[in-house]
């Protein structure tokens, strides 16, 4: 193990942060995000219906919401670094790959916690039409903030295995979607199951092989070994893996709950998936 | 047959049977060669023939397959050697990766910060004088001609006055007035420190080079003093010799 330096991962931290928000791209995302999750909140026919100063309409749909804004803020973390072939300085420097990991990772968080401070405009609106709860609200943005620090990690790891930003935006996405449906449905939760099993199979082939061409055809193998286990056990197959849903965690927070089980679900999502960026970003010394 | 360089005690650089293979493929095979303190080794081969993978692997970005190396000492394979090997060492990769839309002070102070550098505006400011990059300080790296690029990636790679240097192809791109200063630099540089620079232009090596190291095809061909390589023969008729398979190691 080794001390991270606060110093390391600030600078890197506010690399990523600059190089975020130097960019028009930047604000584009920023506007886009207030304006679509204040129509989601504001603009349902269910929040007048209601007559209640919460953001329950906006909670059914931040999930959804937030599986294209997460992807955009880390699509370029690491694809850009590849593609530019700055990952050479950086890995070069006198850094430990888990300070540079974690430096990525904050930058990212920064950037998409100054989007939810802005939409923090959403409770005046509240505060303008009715008496929203203080209580409630902490809890809803706590919540809020909790699945993007999930989201985030999840759009990092997909930014690892691309050096094109579309690319990475849609791998981002996919992991971001596979939280955020695999409680949806049984069939959905299966579906996640045997995509998440065919993913750790490829992976962890690639990672101990360096083959990238065998973990096309170990991913179908896993695909086939999972598919066989959920036709074996059709309700407890699905039911392992709908404990992985994102919005079924996040609920808690929207009734101005705040489980220690969610906040472990969220940030030990988070936690494993950066301990799994660490490990691809490892494979080079390999 | 050349003589070794050096023996390994007195090595700033040292390469022992270092292969990089990747699934079928070897990029570099059985690689060995030493590079003394304070000399200025020139790293040649055709294009493709595995300097920069070596290169990477000296750095620590990559790790060998097999073999080892160490710099001043150090082995850049094992995490907590290379954390202080990349404090006393600097690199310059191929094609000089730069963050484009950091100035280069920008630049030169983010990475002033993350090797933590004493007295950074100091040290910005003598690099800047070294490398000659004042006058386009303040603007977008993505705006600079490739030469002030390249030169901005030698900043960075002196920024921290480094025992040890290695310069990925360090005057490509750049026009002849440019390839002089950079090579009057490299030379200054070559006095106080040890240099590992590649390059496949014969005249670059015969201006700043002490000592060879040839590889071909991923294999060590020539390693030992400029003057025992030109010894009989012009440079370029021995690169020529050399990478048709007259392997010559000491």
């Amino acid at each position: 193990m080794f001390a991270l330096n606060p110093r390391v991962v600030g600078a890197i931290a506010g690399k990523e942060l600059r190089s975020f928000l130097g960019n028009p791209t930047g604000y584009v995302f920023l506007t886009l995000f207030i304006a679509t999750s204040a129509a989601a909140a504001f603009l349902d026919d269910g929040f007048f219906s209601r007559n209640l100063a919460d953001l329950a309409t906006l909670n059914r749909m931040m999930p959804a919401l937030l599986v294209f804004f997460v992807p955009a803020i880390t699509m370029n973390t690491w694809s850009e670094e590849r593609r530019s072939g700055t990952d050479e300085l950086l890995l070069t420097l006198p850094v430990h790959d888990g300070e540079v990991v974690l430096g990525k990772y904050l930058g990212a968080l920064i950037v998409y916690t100054v989007g939810l401070l802005f939409s923090l405009t959403h409770i005046g609106v509240l505060a303008y039409l009715g008496e929203p709860d203080p209580g409630l609200m902490f809890s809803t943005y706590l919540g809020y903030w909790l699945l993007g620090a999930l989201f985030v990690a999840v759009g990092m790891a997909g930014s690892m295995f691309a050096s094109n930003a579309t690319v990475a935006f849609i791998l981002g996405a996919l992991g971001c979607s596979g939280l955020v449906f695999s409680g949806a449905a049984p069939w959905s939760s299966g579906l996640v199951g045997v995509l998440l099993i065919a993913g750790v199979i490829a992976l962890l082939f690639y990672v101990f092989t360096g083959l990238a061409q065998g973990a096309g055809l170990s991913a179908l193998v896993g695909a086939a070994g999972a598919l066989v286990l959920w036709f074996a056990m059709p309700e407890q197959f699905p039911g392992v893996f709908a404990g992985l849903s994102a919005p079924e965690h996040f609920a808690s927070f929207g009734e101005g709950m705040v489980r220690l089980g969610d906040v472990v679900y969220f940030l030990g999502g988070a936690w494993a998936t950066l301990v799994l960026c660490g490990l691809l970003l490892g494979r080079r010394h390999w | 047959m050349a003589k070794a360089s050096t023996s390994s005690a007195a090595a700033s650089i040292q390469a022992k049977e270092v292969s990089k293979i990747y699934g079928h493929f070897a990029a570099i095979q059985n690689v060995s060669f030493t590079v003394r303190p304070n000399t200025v080794a020139a790293f040649l081969g055709p294009n493709g023939a595995g300097k920069s993978t070596t290169m990477k692997i000296l750095t620590g970005y990559l790790a060998p397959t097999t073999g080892s190396v160490s710099l001043i000492g150090l082995d850049p394979s094992d995490p907590a050697q290379r954390i202080v090997l990349a404090r006393r060492l600097g690199y310059l990769p191929e094609n000089g990766p730069l963050y484009q839309d950091m100035t280069p002070r920008e630049l030169l102070d983010f990475l002033g910060k993350v090797r933590g550098v004493s007295n950074l505006s100091a040290a910005i400011d003598r690099v800047a004088s070294q490398c000659a990059i004042k006058s386009v300080f303040e603007k977008p790296i993505y705006k600079l001609s490739k030469g002030f690029r390249q030169r901005v990636g030698m900043a960075q790679a002196l920024l921290h006055d480094p025992e040890v240097l290695i310069l990925d192809e360090p005057t490509s791109g750049l026009d002849p007035l440019q390839i002089r200063e950079v090579r009057a630099l490299i030379r200054e540089l070559g006095k106080t420190k040890t240099i590992l620079l590649s390059t496949h232009i014969l005249q670059e090596v015969e201006a700043v080079a002490q000592q060879v190291i040839l590889i071909n095809e991923g294999q060590l061909a020539y390693t030992g003093s400029l003057a025992d390589l030109k010894k009989d023969s012009t440079i370029e008729q021995r690169f020529y010799d050399l990478c048709e398979g007259k392997k010559e190691v000491a």
